[in-house]
Formats: C-alpha cells, structure tokens, sequence
C-alpha cells in the first residue's frame, strides 16, 4: 500500500523553460562568436550577429523572468553585484550578474566594429550613440585590451550556460533535477543550440563563400556535441530507471511521451546529427539541409527545457 | 540556546482543520484560493474493512540546512538563531525558487491580486507587498511567549510545540526517545518538524 503521493509542479512552466533556453543560447552564442574573432580569424560579421543576437536573447530571457517574478521592484537586489557576497549559494544570483556582464562585455566588444559599418552608423539613434565620447573611449579601449574584453564576456557566456543547469541542480527533491549531469547536459545543449543558431544565420544572412572552412568546424562541432547530448541522455535513461521514486516516475513521463521521443529525440537530435554528419563528411550540394538541421537543433533545444521542466516529480509522504 | 520544533502525533489528528482555520486568521493567508500556512490532507488507506482513513498535517519544517534558503538569490529567506525560518517579505522579488527548492511543498504564492483580495477579506492587512509566503511558526507569538495558533488550537493535542535544546521539554523528550521522526531526512535538510506514526497502530 502506498501511502506517498507524487506529482510534479505547476510554478516553473514554459516560461522558466523559455529562460534556460535563451539564456544559454544567447551566452553561448557570445562566447562563440567572440572565440572565432579571437582565435580563428577577425570576423566583424559574424561578431555582430552573435553579440547582438545573443544580446536580444539574452534580454528576452531576463524579460521572461522578470515578467513573471511576483514582485518586480525587489529585483534590484540581485542586480546589485555585492549580491554574490551576502548570498554566494544562490544560483539566481550568480546568474543574474553573469547574464548582466555577459550583456555589458558583449556589448563592448561589439563596439569597434559597428562603429565602421554603414548600416550602423547611418541609424538614426544608433548612429549618434556609436558617435558619443563614451562609446568612443570603450570602442578605442576594447581594440587595445581585445582579448582581455573578449575573455571577460566568454567567462560570463560559459557561466550563464553552466549556471542554467546547476539552477535544476539546487533542488533536491527531484531526482531528475538534482543530479550532476544536469548542468553537464545544459552545458552541452546551450553550446550544440549556439553551434546551430550561427549556422543558420552564416548559411542565410551573412552567406559569404569564405566563411566555408568555418562552416565546416562549427558543424563538426555541433555533431561531436550532439553524439555528447546523446550519450548524457542515455545515461540520465539509465540514472533515472531505478534508485528513487521520483527518478522513476520522471522516466516513466519522459520516456512514454511521444513529444520527447519523436520530438526532441528523433528530430532535434538524431535527424540534425545525421544530416551534419552528412555535411562534415561529404558535403551538401546546397544550404538548405544545413539550415535545416539548425533548425531543428534548436527547436529540441528549447524542447529539452521544456520536458525537463514538467517531468520533475516530487514525492510527499502524506 | 533556544531550538525550536514540533511534533506532530498522526494518531491524534482527527482532521478537524482547526489548526488550518486559526493560522488563516492569525497569519492571514489566501484561503480564497486554497493556499495554507499548514494543511491537512486526507487520504483513504486500505480497502474493504481494513479500510482508514489517514489525516497528514504538513507545515514548514524549519529545516537546519534549508534548501529554500540557500536558493534564495536575494536574502529574503532567513534563519533565526532559534532555529526559526523566516521571510522578508519586502526583500522577496517572488521567483519561486524557495518553492521549487522544498522538498515539503510548504510554500506558496502571495500576488498583488491576493493582497487586494486579503484587505477585503481581512478587514485589515498585514502585509504591503507579494512575495513567497509559508510557516513562520507563528514567531509573533512565541516571541511573546505564546504556542503557535495551529497549536494552541488543537483538540486533540496532536500538535506539541517546543524546544529541543531544553531536555526536560516534553517536546525534546519525544524526540530523544526516537518516537518521532523527521519526514525524508534523507535530503539532508535537518528537519525540525517531527512524526509519531501511525501506520503500525493501523497496519
């Protein structure tokens, strides 16, 4: 007789999902863009799609939770940096800072580079910002310590991607959640997205022929990142099939839903893998299977979130 | 040093609620949509005649290693040095992660449309803000010296409240004596909030 009731939780849904996911596809997004700049090759394309689109994710994601936050003036003490002082155990906090500077440096480290593209310059408020002394001075100081910018917003990016997992991580009723290889996984997946969203946007906005060789790296990498994801995810099937209740029942939800099988599984990583394999391997005669597999790497990225976020069980004794 | 905690005996529970209608109104909580400081539940055990009918009072356990707060990114959740987990409900920005983090489902929301609902259906309220919301096990009062309403209510005394670092308090007592036991102490969340079970005497 089983006097223990188990249910899952109705407080983060969809939207907590919608954070995790763009908070570290925008941070890995950065932290990628600025590493191929720094240590690849001088690329101003593709740091300002990077910087300012992960820029706007990450703003989409801070939105996101702000908006759904119960009372949204108390925000200010986790914006407040002393924050990592008197709480250094909270994960929000540590993430809320990360996210902040990684919004900052990124920025920054856009600066010299929109400042010599037209398409900027000629903005009507944007065009006079990149003009004023300030912006002037941080684009100046930024081409003189680049490396040292670039660093500051990787550190932060890879903290934001590491920190969405290790904010699962804290709550230990949940098996699913509270276990070392959730951090490892969103870690993994945040950067597989990021790998795939700059494929997308080199394959249909940026579009030049000599970007093929880093096309080409950055598909290698999703695979090797994807068959990673995979091998996480078997072993979480494993981790959760037996030692507690809670694990149980999550893979019970999990593994009986056909929107985490054939969704998330078969078309956001088996399909995408096979299809850049594909590509690393013999090629593709155009670009739409390319833009294809990102696409759905980053559809099953969000979905990941999103099943991981419902099927954390909690049992009570009563 | 003061350490306080509870003891609840499932056998006495008669599931009267009494306990959840005196913090309602002590601690003026949103009843309206179902949401307690503590809670009764009840779940029906057995079948044919070996039937029961079990009455599980849950509340905050006033964890020594709470996990909600070492989760809370802003310091809204604190510990008294009696071993009393509090809220401050003006330093709380509401983004559940205390909620996500209890293992014993104690806490709950408070929203800025419950704070206009409350002043209705109090007359009078205390509180100015949102925020998380859960057990304080009644601070107010035990700082005056008073027991927590939910147990100077109980008919059936199945509610003792006390303190542990004082061995000739029947409360310490119980649970020296290993009569009672903390609820999944397996997470590591040193409990403060004891059980005296029942299924034997049932089973």
């Amino acid at each position: 007789m089983d006097t223990m009731t188990y249910t899952t939780q109705s407080l983060w849904t969809w939207w907590i999902a919608m954070y995790l996911f763009f908070g570290g596809l925008g941070a890995a997004t950065l932290s990628i863009s600025f590493l191929t700049d720094m240590y690849c090759r001088p690329h101003p394309k593709l740091v300002m799609w990077g910087a300012l689109s992960g820029v706007v994710m990450l703003g989409i994601s801070s939105a996101v939770l702000f908006g759904h936050l119960l009372h949204h003036t108390a925000v200010i003490h986790v914006l407040n940096p002393l924050v990592l002082v008197f709480q250094p155990h909270a994960w929000i906090a540590w993430g809320t800072q990360f996210i902040l500077w990684m919004m900052v440096w990124g920025t920054i480290y856009a600066f010299p580079y929109m400042r010599v593209t037209p398409l900027f310059v000629n903005m009507p408020l944007v065009g006079k910002i990149l003009q004023t002394k300030i912006v002037v001075w941080l684009s100046d100081t930024c081409m003189k310590y680049r490396r040292v910018v670039g660093w500051f917003a990787t550190i932060n990016g890879i903290g934001t991607a590491v920190y969405t997992g290790l904010l699962l991580q804290s709550f230990p009723a949940v098996a699913l959640w509270h276990n070392p290889g959730v951090p490892l996984l969103f870690t993994v997946s945040a950067f597989s997205t990021a790998f795939a969203y700059l494929l997308v946007i080199m394959n249909t906005f940026i579009r030049d022929e000599t970007d093929q060789d880093l096309r080409h790296r950055f598909e290698l990498f999703d695979v090797i990142l994807i068959a990673t994801e995979l091998v996480i995810l078997f072993s979480f099937f494993n981790f959760t099939l037996s030692g507690s209740e809670s694990g149980y029942r999550s893979a019970q939800l999990l593994w009986h839903d056909m929107g985490w099988l054939v969704g998330f599984i078969g078309f956001g990583l088996l399909v995408p893998f096979l299809l850049e394999l594909k590509g690393v391997i013999r090629g593709w005669s155009g670009r739409f299977p390319s833009v294809a597999a990102g696409v759905l790497v980053l559809m099953g990225g969000y979905m990941l979130r999103h099943y991981f976020m419902y099927a954390g069980v909690y049992a009570y004794p009563w | 040093m003061t350490h306080y905690a509870m003891v609840i005996d499932l056998n006495t529970c008669v599931g009267c609620n009494a306990c959840m209608a005196a913090c309602a109104m002590e601690n003026q909580t949103p009843v309206w949509k179902n949401k307690w400081r503590t809670y009764v539940p009840e779940k029906e055990i057995g079948s044919n005649e070996m039937v029961s009918r079990r009455f599980f009072p849950h509340l905050c356990n006033h964890c020594d290693n709470p996990p909600c707060l070492t989760v809370c990114p802003t310091g809204a959740t604190y510990k008294r040095p009696d071993g009393i987990v509090m809220i401050n409900p003006e330093l709380c920005m509401g983004c559940r992660a205390c909620a996500m983090a209890c293992p014993y489902d104690a806490r709950y929301e408070v929203t800025y449309g419950d704070i206009r609902e409350g002043k209705e259906f109090y007359g009078e309220l205390q509180r100015t803000s949102p925020s998380m919301d859960k057990c304080s096990f009644c601070a107010h009062r035990v700082d005056k010296g008073m027991k927590p309403a939910c147990v100077q209510t109980c008919v059936g005394s199945a509610r003792l409240f006390g303190d542990l670092d004082n061995s000739s308090d029947p409360v310490a007592q119980i649970v020296m004596s290993g009569a009672a036991q903390p609820l999944m102490a397996h997470f590591g969340t040193r409990p403060n909030v004891y059980y005296i079970e029942d299924m034997k005497r049932k089973g």
